[in-house]
C-alpha cells in the first residue's frame, strides 16, 4: 500500500473489508463479497448503536438515501448513473461502490470525445492477430467485458462526455448481458459470445454541467437508475467531508501539521459566501468560474497545506489559505479577480473589522495574492 | 405578562420531585379509594425495577439517566391517575384520531377540554358548513397593544378529517348534553407571549432537517398566508440531535415517517391503556431530555397553567363531575408538571386581560400542503395520514365520528343512534408500557398486491405527466421498493420506501412536465387536498358578494378560473354584477377578478365586459375582505377614505381616491367628502412634484361633471379656486426651483390656463397669474422658453418676437447649442398653450434646418426620448400640425416654401400681389389650367372679363399651360394614379 501513489479503495480498506466479510451473515445477492446492509455500513461509518466491535469510520457524506437507493439498484437489473456537478463525489462513492461489493474498482472506462466502441467492448492484438488469427488470446477485453466475466462492477466515468453511438454500445451490454465477438465466427460455439455473470452491473458517472453536449440516448436512460447527488451545502457535513479527505491527503504526503478548526471555518464560510454570490449573479461574468464544490475546497486546503509545510513555517495559516484560494479560482484574467477582489473588500473587510480572528489576515493575504497575480 | 413568566421560572423542576407530587395529588383527589391509589402506585414497580437496573448497566451507577427514565415512568403514572382523564394526542396523527373515537365510543364523556384557542369555540359549530380542512382563523387588522409593525395579526389553527380534535369537536357538537370547551389561551395570548424571532417558528416546532426534501413551492402551500400556526399536540423532538437520531436509527429520511414507523404503525391496533401511555411516554420523554428554548419552555408550562387553570374553574362553575369529563392536550402538554397540573393542582396563575385589539374571527380553507409547510412536516405527511386514517378505520371497523352535513359525509349517521355503552368503570389501568416497550418492533406483512397496485400506479402517472415510463419501471419500482425496504429493516414498504423506489427507478436527468416523481406519489397517495369553506360559515361580505354574482351563473366558489360574460346591453341587471367586479377588483389580490375585455372610465357606461375570476381560489382573501365590513362598498369606503387620509398622502392621491369612489362607488356624498379633504391637502403642500397628477385628474373630474351634473358640485369649484391661487403662489419659485422638472412647470401653467375660465368666474383675479409670470426669472433655457410660452399666452409677447428670439438663439454660435434645451421647453409648453403648436412646428424644423450638425446629432436621441415618454398626447398634435404645414407630395416640396418664411407683412394682399410677379403666385398655373370655375364664379358675379396672357413678366410657359391644357390633365392624372 505504502508504495502506491494512491491506492484504490478495495486496497486501501481491504483489512476492514476483510473484517466486514467475515461477520457479515445477511442475504448476498448475486455473486456479492458483501451484503447490502453492510455495503452501506462500509460507506457511512457505523455507529455504537449497530453493536459491532470496532468502528468503521464513515467514507462518503451525504444523505443516507442517495447510498441505499445506489445499493438497491446494483442489486436490480439496471446500471446505476450517477448525476451531478463537479466535485460532489459521484466518482469515489462509485469507488466506494464497488470495491465493497466486488473488491475490484478499477475496472473503469473513462468517457472522453476520443472514446471508441473497442474501449467499452474489446479490441485486438494486432500481432497476434497476424501470428495466430482471430482468438479469444488475442482479443483484449475492455474494463466492462472483464467486469462481465468476472460479474463484478464495472465502472464509466463521465459516460456524457462520449459520443452518443458509444454510450450506445452499452445499450446491448444493460439489457442482453452478453457481448457477441462475430469476429470469432459464429459455427454453433458459444466462443463468440462473452456471458456477463451474476453480479455483473455497471456504475457510471456524469456531469450535470456537461447536460447537453452528448445526450444520453432514452434506450440508454431506460437501462440506468439515475441518482442525483447534489453540491453539499450543509455546512456541518462539508466541514466533515473537508476534513476527512485532508487527513487523507496529508497522511499520504506523510505531513504532520495542523489545521486550526478555525481556519477550516474561514475556508467553509469563504466558500458559502462565494456560493452565495455566484447563486445572485446575473451573469456568467458576475461568476466565478469554478464550480465551487467540495473538491474544490479540498484542492484549496491541500494546497495551503501543501505550502505552508514545504515553504512555509510549517503551519497553516491565515493567509497562506487565502493566497491559495485566491491561486485556485482566480482562472480568468480580468473576471474571476474582479469578483475576488469584490469579495475580500466587500465581505471580508467587514468581517475581519467585526470578527477579528483570523479574518484579517486572510484578508491579507488575498489582497497579496490579487495584487501578484493581477 | 412578565408575573406568568416569573412564575414559570419559579417552578421547582427537580426530576425526582415527582413523587411528591403525585403522591400529594391522590391525597387531594380524596374521592378515589386509598388501596386504587396504592394499586396505582404500584402499577408501574415493576418497570421502575428494570429501568433502574437498565440505567445502571449503561451508566453505571444512579445518575442523571436513572432521573430521567424514572422521571418518564413517574410523569406517567401521574397523568394516568389523574382523575380528569387526560387524552393525549399528537396533531395530524390517524392514530391519536382512531384512539380518540373508539375512548369517546367507549366513555362518552360530558364535557370535552379541547387544547384550542379558547376564543375560536363560537366557530366550531360552523365547521360542518365546510369541507375539511379548512383552518379557523383570529384576525386582527387593527391592533391596539401590540407593535404597530406587527399587523395584520392573524392565528390558524388548521383542522383535518384525520386528526384527533376534529373527532373530539364532531363528537362534542353532535351529541345533545355534550359540552365543548375550548381552553388553550386565546389569540390575543399567543401575541401577547409571543418574543418576537420566535414568531417565525410559531407552535410549528423546529423546521426540521428537511435533507434533500423541498418543500413544494406550490400556490397550495400558501394558503395561509403569513399566520401564526397554532396546532394540537405539537410533539416532536425539541432538540435537533435527538431527532437526528432517532432518524438515523429509525432509517428514515424526516420526522414524519419516523412517527409513521415507530408510533403510528405500532399504535394503530392498540387498546386505550396502551395507546395513552405510550404517548405519555413519548410526551415526558421529549420533555425531559429537551431543554430547548428557554422562551418556549415558558410559553409551554404558560399556557399549561391556563388550560388547567381554565378547566377547574369550569369545573367549578358548573360542578360536573372530574370523571365525566375529557382533556383533550398534546402529549406534550400531558406530562406537564406545573403546580396547576391537576383537578386538585395548586399554584395560582393570574391570567393576564387581552388587550383592547379587536378580532375578528372566521374559517378559511386550508390544505394538507399548506398544513405541511405551517408545521415544518414533511411534504406529502399529511395526505399520508388521512390515506392511513381511512384504511385503519377500514381494518379496524371503528366508527369515526363526523359533524352532521360536513361535505363529504358518509350518508349514514355515526354517532347517534346506538345505545351508549356504560362508561367503563374506572378501573387502575394496567401497566402496558413494559409490553409495549418489550415488544420488538411491529413488522407489517408484506402487502404485495397493493405495492404492485401502487407501482401501476405511479408508472401510469409518470407517463401521463411525460415521463417515457414503461412496464419495465413498474416492475423496477416494484422491486425496489422491497429491496429498499429490506436495507430499512422493514418487510413491507413504507409509503416512503415506495416514494424513492419510484424515484430512482423513473426519475432521469430532467423533469419532462410540471411535477417531478416525487409529487407525483404524493398526489397519488392520497393528494393534496384543499378545503373549502361552505356558503354558510362564510362573513356576511363573502355571502353577499357570492349572491350579487349569482345572476353570472357560475359555480364561483369552486377553485379554478371562471370566465363571465357580461352583455349588460341585453341583459342591464348584469350592470350590478360589473360594478361588484370592478370593486373586488380593487380590493382582492391580483388574479381574483380581471377584466379581460372592458374598462371603467368616468362617464362612461359599459355595454360588454368580460372577466376571469378565481373567487374560489382566492377564498381566504375574500373571508379576510369580511373581517373588514360587512359588503365590499363598506370595506371600499373604508380603504378609501384610509388612503386618502393618510399622513403621507398628495392632492393627486386624494383626487385619485375621490375618482375611484366616484367611479366603483357612485357615491357623491364619498366623493364630495374626499374632495374637501383633497383642498386642504393641497393648500398645505409645498411643492408641486404632483401637479402633473392633479391637473389630469382635476381636469378628468371636471369633464364628468360638466356632463354629468347639473351643477358643478362645491368642492371642485373651491379646489379649482384654491388651485388657482396655490399654483400662482408656487408658479415664481417652481420656475427658479432645480427640483421642479419642466413637466411640473408646465402642468402648473396648464393648471392654470385650463382652469382660467372657471376660476375667473369664481372670483379670481387675472392679475395674480400676470405677477406670478412677471416674477418668474428662470435660468435654466427649457423653462425660459416656457416663459416665453406663457407670456405669449397672455398676450405679453407677440409671436413676431418669440419668433426672433429663437432666430437670435440660432444666429449666434455662443448661444446655439441651447437651443434644443429651449425646444424641450416649447414642446412641454404645448399642454398648456396649445395655441403654439405651429410655432413650435416651425421650431423644430428650424432645428433641423439651421442647428449645426455637432449640436443636432447628440439631441436627436434626447428628443426622441423624450417625445416617446412625456409627450404622448403632444405627439399626435404636432403630427397634425406638421401634416398640414408640410407639403403631402413630394412633387410639391421643390416648390414648397415654409409658411414663417413667406413673411407676411400687415397687408396681406399687398404683399401678394407685389409679390405675384416675382414668384408667379402659388396656384396661379392651377387657376389658368381651370377657367371654368373662374369663369362662372365671373358669371355669377355678372363680371364679364375675357382672361389675359401672362405677361412677360409672368412665369415662362404660363399662358402656354392655359392654351393646351391635356399636358397638364394628363400629369394630373398620373400624380392622382401615383
Amino acid at each position: 500500500m505504502s508504495d502506491l501513489l494512491r491506492a484504490p479503495a478495495e486496497i486501501k480498506y481491504a483489512e476492514e473489508l476483510d473484517w466486514l466479510e467475515s461477520i457479515d451473515d445477511g442475504p448476498k445477492p448475486f455473486s456479492w463479497r458483501l451484503s447490502p446492509k453492510m455495503v452501506r455500513l462500509f460507506i457511512l461509518g457505523s455507529e455504537r448503536a449497530d453493536g459491532l466491535d470496532r468502528k468503521v469510520s464513515q467514507k462518503w457524506f451525504g444523505d443516507r438515501s442517495f447510498v441505499e437507493r445506489s445499493i438497491v439498484t446494483l442489486a436490480s437489473d439496471r446500471g446505476l448513473l450517477l448525476i451531478g456537478d463537479p466535485g460532489t463525489g459521484k466518482s469515489w462513492l462509485a469507488e466506494l461502490l464497488s470495491a465493497a461489493i466486488c473488491r475490484n474498482s478499477t475496472l473503469v472506462v473513462q468517457g472522453t470525445a476520443g472514446t471508441t466502441e473497442d474501449h467499452i467492448k474489446y479490441s485486438w492484438n494486432v500481432s497476434m492477430v497476424i501470428a495466430k488469427g482471430q482468438s479469444r488470446e488475442s482479443m483484449i477485453p475492455s474494463p466492462i467485458m472483464t467486469a462481465m466475466e468476472a460479474g463484478a462492477i464495472g465502472r464509466f466515468e463521465e459516460l456524457t462526455r462520449s459520443t452518443s453511438d458509444v454510450q450506445d454500445a452499452l445499450i446491448s451490454i444493460l439489457s442482453e448481458k452478453y457481448i457477441s465477438v462475430p469476429e470469432l465466427g459464429g459455427d454453433g460455439d458459444s466462443d463468440n459470445i462473452v456471458f456477463a455473470r451474476p453480479g455483473f452491473s455497471v456504475i457510471a458517472t456524469a456531469n450535470s454541467r456537461d447536460r447537453g453536449v452528448n445526450d444520453l440516448s432514452s434506450a440508454l436512460k431506460r437501462r440506468f437508475n439515475f441518482v442525483r447527488i447534489p453540491v453539499v451545502t450543509n455546512k456541518r457535513s462539508e466541514a466533515e467531508i473537508v476534513r476527512f479527505r485532508t487527513e487523507e491527503l496529508l497522511r499520504r504526503h506523510r505531513i504532520e501539521l495542523d489545521v486550526p478548526p478555525t481556519l477550516l471555518d474561514v475556508l467553509l464560510q469563504s466558500f458559502a459566501d462565494l456560493r452565495a454570490s455566484a447563486a445572485a449573479a446575473g451573469s456568467d461574468d458576475e461568476r466565478l468560474e469554478s464550480a465551487l464544490s467540495t473538491a474544490e475546497q479540498i484542492g484549496v486546503l491541500e494546497d495551503a497545506v501543501l505550502h505552508s509545510d514545504f515553504f512555509g513555517e510549517r503551519a497553516l495559516s491565515a493567509r497562506t489559505l487565502a493566497s491559495s484560494l485566491v491561486g485556485s479560482l482566480a482562472r480568468r484574467e480580468p473576471e474571476d479577480l474582479a469578483i475576488l477582489n469584490k469579495y475580500l473588500h466587500g465581505v471580508v473587510e467587514p468581517r475581519s473589522k467585526e470578527e477579528g480572528g483570523s479574518w484579517p489576515e486572510f484578508l491579507e493575504g488575498g489582497r497579496d495574492a490579487i495584487a501578484t497575480l493581477s | 405578562m412578565s408575573d406568568t413568566h416569573e412564575q414559570s421560572s419559579g417552578t421547582p423542576e427537580p426530576t425526582g420531585g415527582a413523587h411528591e407530587q403525585s403522591s400529594g395529588t391522590a391525597e387531594a383527589t380524596g374521592g378515589e379509594p386509598e388501596q386504587d391509589s396504592d394499586a396505582h402506585g404500584r402499577t408501574f414497580d415493576a418497570l421502575r425495577g428494570q429501568l433502574r437496573e437498565a440505567a445502571a448497566a449503561f451508566a453505571g451507577g444512579p445518575d442523571a439517566l436513572e432521573g430521567i427514565l424514572l422521571g418518564i415512568v413517574d410523569d406517567v403514572d401521574r397523568a394516568v391517575r389523574e382523575p380528569l382523564e387526560i387524552f393525549p394526542v399528537c396533531h395530524h396523527s390517524p392514530a391519536s384520531a382512531l384512539a380518540m373515537a373508539r375512548r369517546l365510543r367507549e366513555k362518552r364523556p360530558k364535557v370535552v377540554y379541547l387544547e384550542l384557542c379558547e376564543d375560536m369555540a363560537p366557530l366550531l359549530t360552523e365547521l360542518r358548513n365546510c369541507r375539511l380542512p379548512v383552518a379557523v382563523q383570529a384576525f386582527a387588522s387593527e391592533t391596539d397593544g401590540f407593535p404597530a409593525e406587527w399587523s395584520p395579526l392573524s392565528v390558524v389553527a388548521p383542522i383535518t378529517e384525520a386528526s384527533a380534535e376534529y373527532q373530539a369537536i364532531a363528537y362534542a357538537l353532535d351529541t345533545p348534553g355534550v359540552e365543548l370547551v375550548l381552553v388553550d389561551r386565546s389569540s390575543d395570548h399567543v401575541f401577547q407571549w409571543d418574543a418576537r424571532g420566535a414568531r417565525g417558528t410559531g407552535s410549528a416546532g423546529p423546521a426540521g432537517p428537511a435533507g434533500a426534501d423541498e418543500p413544494p413551492a406550490e400556490e397550495e402551500a400558501a394558503l395561509h398566508g403569513d399566520a401564526v400556526g397554532v396546532g394540537i399536540g405539537d410533539l416532536r423532538p425539541r432538540f435537533a440531535e435527538l431527532e437526528e437520531h432517532l432518524l438515523r436509527h429509525g432509517r428514515v429520511r424526516h420526522w414524519s415517517e419516523w412517527w409513521h414507523q415507530y408510533v403510528e404503525l405500532p399504535l394503530g391496533d392498540g387498546d386505550h391503556d396502551t395507546y395513552r401511555q405510550v404517548m405519555l411516554l413519548i410526551g415526558s420523554l421529549f420533555r425531559r431530555l429537551a431543554p430547548g428554548d428557554p422562551h418556549r419552555i415558558r410559553v409551554d408550562e404558560d399556557r399549561e397553567r391556563y388550560m388547567w387553570t381554565r378547566m377547574r374553574e369550569h369545573l367549578a362553575a358548573t360542578g360536573t363531575d372530574p370523571a365525566d369529563c375529557l382533556y383533550v392536550c398534546g402529549a406534550f402538554h400531558a406530562a406537564s408538571r406545573v403546580d396547576e397540573f391537576g383537578v386538585a393542582g395548586g399554584g395560582s396563575f393570574g391570567i393576564a386581560p387581552r388587550t383592547a385589539t379587536r378580532w375578528q374571527y372566521g374559517l378559511i380553507p386550508s390544505s394538507h400542503a399548506a398544513i405541511e409547510a405551517q408545521f415544518g412536516l414533511a411534504a406529502g405527511s399529511v395526505s399520508i395520514a388521512a390515506t392511513v386514517w381511512a384504511k385503519n378505520l377500514e381494518r379496524t371497523g371503528v366508527r369515526p365520528y363526523r359533524l352532521a352535513g360536513q361535505a363529504g359525509a358518509n350518508t349514514k349517521r355515526s354517532g347517534a343512534g346506538k345505545a351508549p355503552a356504560a362508561p367503563a368503570p374506572s378501573a387502575p389501568s394496567p401497566d402496558r408500557l413494559t409490553g409495549f416497550l418489550r415488544r420488538p418492533p411491529v413488522l407489517d406483512r408484506l402487502d404485495e398486491a397493493e405495492l404492485l397496485g401502487w407501482s401501476v400506479e405511479i408508472v401510469r402517472a409518470a407517463r401521463r405527466n411525460g415521463y417515457l415510463a414503461s412496464t419495465a419501471d413498474a416492475i423496477a419500482v416494484f422491486e425496489t421498493s422491497i429491496l429498499l425496504a429490506g436495507m430499512r429493516d422493514r418487510a413491507k414498504p413504507t409509503p416512503y420506501d415506495f416514494q424513492d423506489a419510484a424515484v430512482t427507478c423513473i426519475e432521469k436527468d430532467s423533469v419532462p412536465g410540471r411535477r417531478d416523481v416525487r409529487r407525483l406519489v404524493e398526489i397519488m397517495m392520497g393528494g393534496d387536498r384543499i378545503g373549502r369553506v361552505g356558503y354558510d360559515a362564510l362573513p356576511p361580505l363573502a355571502r353577499d358578494v357570492h349572491d350579487r354574482l349569482a345572476p353570472l351563473g357560475l359555480k364561483l366558489q369552486q377553485r379554478g378560473v371562471r370566465r363571465a360574460l357580461l352583455d349588460m346591453a341585453s341583459r342591464p341587471e348584469l350592470e350590478r354584477c360589473s360594478d361588484v367586479l370592478w370593486m373586488l377588483r380593487y380590493l382582492m389580490p391580483q388574479g381574483a377578478a380581471r377584466p379581460i375585455m372592458g374598462e371603467r372610465k368616468l362617464g362612461e357606461r359599459p355595454i360588454q365586459e368580460s372577466w376571469d375570476l378565481a373567487l374560489g381560489t382566492h377564498q381566504r382573501a375574500l373571508i379576510e375582505l369580511g373581517y373588514e365590513g360587512v359588503s365590499v362598498e363598506q370595506v371600499l369606503e373604508q380603504r378609501l377614505r384610509r388612503t386618502a387620509y393618510d399622513p403621507r398622502a398628495t392632492a393627486a392621491t386624494v383626487l385619485e381616491a375621490v375618482e375611484d369612489a366616484t367611479l366603483y362607488l357612485r357615491s357623491r356624498r364619498l366623493a364630495d367628502e374626499l374632495g374637501t379633504h383633497a383642498l386642504q391637502v393641497l393648500s398645505a403642500e409645498r411643492s408641486v412634484d404632483g401637479a402633473p397628477e392633479v391637473l389630469r385628474r382635476v381636469r378628468r373630474l371636471l369633464a364628468y361633471y360638466r356632463t354629468g351634473e347639473p351643477t358643478l358640485p362645491q368642492w371642485i369649484e373651491s379646489f379649482v379656486k384654491a388651485g388657482y391661487a396655490h399654483y400662482c403662489t408656487l408658479l415664481p419659485t417652481a420656475f427658479t426651483d432645480d427640483d421642479a422638472t419642466v413637466r411640473q412647470v408646465a402642468a402648473m401653467l396648464g393648471f392654470l390656463f385650463d382652469m382660467e375660465g372657471l376660476a375667473l368666474s369664481l372670483g379670481c383675479d387675472r392679475t395674480q397669474l400676470e405677477l406670478a409670470v412677471a416674477q418668474s426669472h428662470p435660468e435654466e433655457p427649457a423653462k425660459t422658453a416656457m416663459l416665453w410660452a406663457a407670456r405669449t399666452h397672455l398676450g405679453h409677447l407677440s409671436r413676431a418676437d418669440l419668433r426672433a428670439r429663437c432666430d437670435e438663439l440660432l444666429g449666434n454660435p455662443l448661444t446655439v447649442h441651447a437651443y434644443p434645451r429651449h425646444l424641450s421647453g416649447f414642446l412641454h409648453a404645448l399642454q398648456p398653450v396649445p395655441g403654439l403648436t405651429d410655432f413650435v412646428v416651425e421650431a423644430v424644423s428650424n432645428a433641423f434646418a439651421r442647428l449645426p450638425d455637432r449640436v443636432l446629432l447628440p439631441w436627436l436621441p434626447t428628443l426622441i426620448t423624450t417625445l416617446r415618454s412625456g409627450g404622448a398626447e403632444l405627439a399626435p398634435l404636432l403630427i397634425r400640425e406638421a401634416g398640414r404645414v408640410f407639403p403631402g407630395r413630394l412633387a410639391r416640396l421643390d416648390a414648397w416654401v415654409p409658411p414663417w418664411r413667406e413673411r407676411p407683412g400687415p397687408d396681406e394682399e399687398a404683399v401678394l400681389t407685389a409679390r405675384r410677379p416675382a414668384d408667379g403666385g402659388r396656384g396661379v398655373a392651377l387657376l389658368a389650367a381651370r377657367p371654368a370655375t373662374c369663369d362662372a364664379v365671373a358669371a355669377l358675379l355678372g363680371c364679364d372679363g375675357p382672361w389675359e396672357t401672362a405677361g412677360p413678366s409672368g412665369p415662362a410657359g404660363a399662358a402656354l399651360v392655359g392654351r393646351y391644357p391635356a399636358a397638364a390633365e394628363a400629369a394630373e392624372a398620373l400624380l392622382a394614379a401615383s
